[in-house]
C-alpha cells in the first residue's frame, strides 16, 4: 500500500514550535478515600511520544483521564499548549483519545464513526467525507467505510478508533490501553502501527499501559509509575540501563537483587549473568559464584536457568542464556558457575 | 484386581445406575422433544385465549332481543354498524386512543431522565431510594393508588386545602380527563423505566465519554448516542404503555368518575349494565384490532428487530 501524504499542515506546525505540549503540575487526585495520584509533575515536549508504565493500581489511569479532562484534580493544575485546562471539559479540549475497550459506536458504520467528531466539532460538511476516507487510508481500512463496526475484526476495530481520535487533528493523542486485550501477535502489529502513524502525523501522544515491551517499543519517553507517584521518567534505553529505584528495576525487565550491604540494595539483569559448568568458561567476569541449576527452560532463541545460589542466602537467581546452542544446555540439577562484571551491578540507595 | 474396586466408589456406581435408569426412562433422542414440551403450557395458555376470541367473535355478530333478553340465531353486523355509527363509541375510542398515546409520550419522557439516573449513578444510596421509590407503588395496586388521588385530588382533597389556606377557592381537579391521563402516567412510570434501565444499562459508559473527548456536549452525546442505543428499550417501553393505557379500566372509571369512559369502560358497561354481550363483543374486538394494528405499525416503522430479538443484532 502507498504511504499517504497527509497535509496536516496545523499539526507539523504545532510540532515545530518543540514547546512543551503538556504540562503537569503538582497534580493531587483523591477519591472515595483513595490518593490515587500523589504529587505528579512532568513536561512533555510536542510531537513526543510518552508512555506512562505501571501496575494495575498505580494511577497510570487516573493520570490520563485526569489529562482526558473525565476527573479534576483535587489539586494542581494541568496545562495543554500552555493553557490551564483543569476547569475545561472534555468537549472543549482538543484531544483524541483512544480508549481500552475502543469505544466504537455500534449504530454506526466505521466512516460515521470517523465523521462523529467532525460532525460534532461542526466542520464543513462538503470536506468532511474526503477527510474521513484520507484517514481510513492513513490506517489502512480504505474501502472498509460502511462496514458495520461489528463486521470489522479485532485490528480493524483498533485502526478505526485511531483514526476517529485523529481525525480532527488535536493537539494531543491519548492511549488508555488499547492493545491490552489483543492477541501477542496483533498487539506487537498495532504497536508498530501506533509508532508509524505518530512519527506521521507528528502527534504529541501519550499512552498508557501495563506492557514493558509495549512502553520499550513505541516511547520516546516512559514515565514509571507506582503507588500514585512517578518513579522516573527517561528514554527507553535510560530507564532500562539505569533504573532510578528498585521498583523500577524490578518492573522492567528480569532482575536478580542480591544481598543488601549497608541498606543499599543491590541487583543485577538476567541477561547479564554468563553460566558456565566451570569457571574456565567465565573468562572477562570478576564476580563469580557457585551454584545449582534448579530449572532450565528451553525458549528457543534462549534458554532460561533458576540458579541456587548458596553464597548468596540461597538466593534464586534467574540468568539468560542467548547462545545455547554454542554449549550443551545444562541440565537441572547440575553445578554451575555465575559470573558477571562488576561494572554491570545495579546499585540502590534504600 | 482388589485396588481397581476401590479406585470406584460406591457412589459413583450409584450415579451410574441412576444414569441408566434416567436413560431407560428418557432415552437421550427424546431430547429433541425437551423445547417442545417447555413450549407446550405457554401454548396450551394462548391458545385457550384464541379459543376465547373465537366465542367473542361468534358473539359479536348476535344482536341482543331487548324482550327476551336471549341473543339472536342468526348472524348480523348490526353490532358492527351500532360501533361505527354511534358517536358515542367514536368519542369513547378516540378519548382511549388519544389519551393512550399522550400517556405514552408524557410517560416516556418522565421514566428516561429517571431510568438514566438509576442507572448511571455512582452512589449505591441514590439507586437504592430511587428502586424503592419504583416498586413502592407496585406493592399497592391500581385501584388504592386510583383511591389515593381521590383522597389528595379531591374538592375537600389536600391539594384544595392547600389552595385555601393561601386564599384560592377549591378547584375541581378530579374527574375530567386530564385527571385520567395524569393518574395513567403515574401508574404507567415503574414499568416504563423497568423497561428503560436494562436498554440503557446495555449502553457501555465508555461510549458517553468517548463522546465527550470527540467534542459532543451532553445534549449533542444525548441525541446521537444515548437516544439511538436506547431505542429497543423506548420501543419496548412505548409498547407496553400504550396497550396498557389503552386497555385500561380502573383510572378512568375511578378518576374520571363515569364521565371520561375508555373503550375498557365501555365494554364492562355493556357486559355488565345493559347485558348486550353481543355489542361488548364487538366493541372488545375492535379494541383488539386497534390494539394489534398500533403495535404492527410500531413493528414496521421502527423494526421487530429494535426488541433486539434474533440473532442480527450482537
Amino acid at each position: 500500500m502507498m504511504p499517504v501524504v497527509l497535509n496536516g499542515s496545523s499539526i507539523k506546525a504545532k510540532s515545530e514550535e518543540a514547546g512543551v505540549a503538556v504540562s503537569v503540575k503538582a497534580v493531587n487526585m483523591v477519591y472515595d478515600g483513595v490518593h490515587a495520584v500523589r504529587s505528579a509533575s512532568f513536561d512533555l515536549e510536542a510531537g513526543k511520544f510518552l508512555t506512562i508504565l505501571g501496575p494495575s493500581g498505580s494511577g497510570k489511569t487516573t493520570l490520563l483521564r485526569l489529562i482526558a479532562g473525565f476527573q479534576r484534580p483535587t489539586s494542581g493544575e494541568i496545562f495543554i499548549n500552555g493553557a490551564a485546562v483543569s476547569a475545561v471539559p472534555p468537549h472543549r479540549r482538543s484531544i483524541g483519545m483512544v480508549f481500552q475497550k475502543l469505544a466504537l459506536f455500534p449504530h454506526m458504520t466505521a466512516a460515521e464513526n470517523v465523521a462523529f467528531p467532525l460532525k460534532m466539532r461542526r466542520s464543513d460538511a462538503r470536506d468532511i467525507p474526503a477527510r474521513v476516507e484520507r484517514y481510513l487510508d492513513m490506517v489502512r481500512l480504505g474501502g472498509y467505510g460502511a462496514r458495520r463496526v461489528h463486521e470489522l475484526s479485532g485490528g480493524q476495530q483498533q485502526r478505526v478508533a485511531i483514526a476517529r481520535a485523529l481525525v480532527f487533528e488535536p493537539d494531543l493523542l491519548l492511549l488508555d490501553e488499547p492493545l491490552a486485550a489483543l492477541d501477542r501477535k496483533l498487539r506487537e502489529e498495532m504497536q508498530l502501527e501506533f509508532r508509524r502513524i505518530q512519527r506521521e502525523l507528528g502527534v504529541t501522544t501519550i499512552n498508557v499501559t501495563h506492557d514493558q515491551r509495549e512502553a520499550l517499543v513505541v516511547s520516546d519517553e516512559i514515565i514509571v509509575m507506582d503507588g500514585g507517584e512517578i518513579q522516573q521518567k527517561a528514554r527507553p534505553a535510560e530507564t532500562y540501563r539505569s533504573p532510578s529505584n528498585a521498583f523500577v528495576a524490578n518492573f522492567i525487565g528480569v532482575t536478580n537483587f542480591l544481598d543488601a550491604q549497608g541498606g543499599e540494595r543491590r541487583a543485577i539483569r538476567a541477561e547479564k549473568i554468563r553460566i558456565a559448568a566451570t569457571r574456565d568458561g567465565l573468562a572477562g567476569t570478576d564476580m563469580i559464584v557457585e551454584g545449582l541449576v534448579v530449572d532450565a527452560i528451553f525458549e528457543g532463541e534462549r534458554v532460561v536457568y533458576e540458579v541456587r545460589v548458596a553464597s548468596l542466602g540461597d538466593a534464586l537467581l534467574r540468568v539468560f542464556d542467548h547462545d545455547p546452542s554454542a554449549h550443551s544446555q545444562l541440565e537441572a540439577g547440575s553445578a554451575v558457575c555465575l559470573g558477571w562484571a562488576a561494572s554491570d551491578v545495579l546499585e540502590f540507595k534504600p | 484386581m482388589r485396588a481397581a474396586k476401590s479406585a470406584y466408589p460406591l457412589t459413583w456406581r450409584i450415579m451410574d445406575a441412576l444414569e441408566a435408569f434416567a436413560a431407560f426412562v428418557w432415552p437421550a433422542r427424546f431430547g429433541r422433544a425437551i423445547p417442545w414440551l417447555m413450549l407446550a403450557p405457554a401454548l396450551l395458555l394462548v391458545g385457550l385465549l384464541v379459543l376465547g376470541l373465537w366465542l367473542i367473535g361468534d358473539a359479536s355478530l348476535r344482536t341482543l332481543d331487548t324482550s327476551t333478553f336471549l341473543m339472536s340465531e342468526t348472524y348480523t353486523l348490526a353490532n358492527y354498524r351500532r360501533a361505527f355509527t354511534e358517536s358515542l363509541f367514536a368519542v369513547v375510542a378516540w378519548r382511549s386512543l388519544a389519551g393512550s398515546l399522550m400517556v405514552t409520550a408524557a410517560t416516556l419522557i418522565l421514566a428516561f431522565p429517571y431510568a438514566y439516573v438509576m442507572v448511571r449513578t455512582s452512589s449505591p444510596v441514590i439507586r437504592k431510594l430511587l428502586l424503592i421509590a419504583l416498586f413502592l407503588p407496585f406493592f399497592i395496586g391500581q385501584v388504592v393508588r386510583a383511591y389515593g388521588w381521590l383522597i389528595i385530588l379531591g374538592n375537600q382533597g389536600m391539594v384544595n386545602e392547600a389552595l385555601s389556606l393561601v386564599g384560592i377557592a377549591p378547584i375541581r381537579l378530579l374527574y375530567n380527563y386530564w385527571a385520567v391521563l395524569f393518574g395513567l402516567v403515574q401508574y404507567m412510570l415503574p414499568f416504563a423505566v423497568l423497561m428503560l434501565a436494562p436498554a440503557l444499562t446495555a449502553i457501555p459508559e465508555e461510549l458517553e465519554a468517548a463522546a465527550g473527548s470527540l467534542g459532543a456536549d451532553w445534549l449533542r452525546t444525548f441525541r446521537h448516542v444515548v437516544l439511538p442505543l436506547a431505542r429497543p428499550g423506548l420501543v419496548g417501553a412505548g409498547l407496553v404503555v400504550l396497550t396498557l393505557s389503552l386497555t385500561d379500566f380502573a383510572m378512568p372509571a375511578i378518576l374520571g368518575g363515569g364521565s371520561q369512559d375508555f373503550i375498557a369502560n365501555a365494554i364492562y358497561d355493556q357486559f355488565f349494565r345493559t347485558s348486550d354481550q353481543g355489542l361488548g363483543s364487538t366493541l372488545a374486538l375492535l379494541l383488539v384490532a386497534t390494539g394489534s394494528l398500533l403495535v404492527g405499525l410500531v413493528f414496521t416503522l421502527f423494526g421487530a428487530g429494535t426488541l433486539a430479538m434474533g440473532r442480527a443484532r450482537q
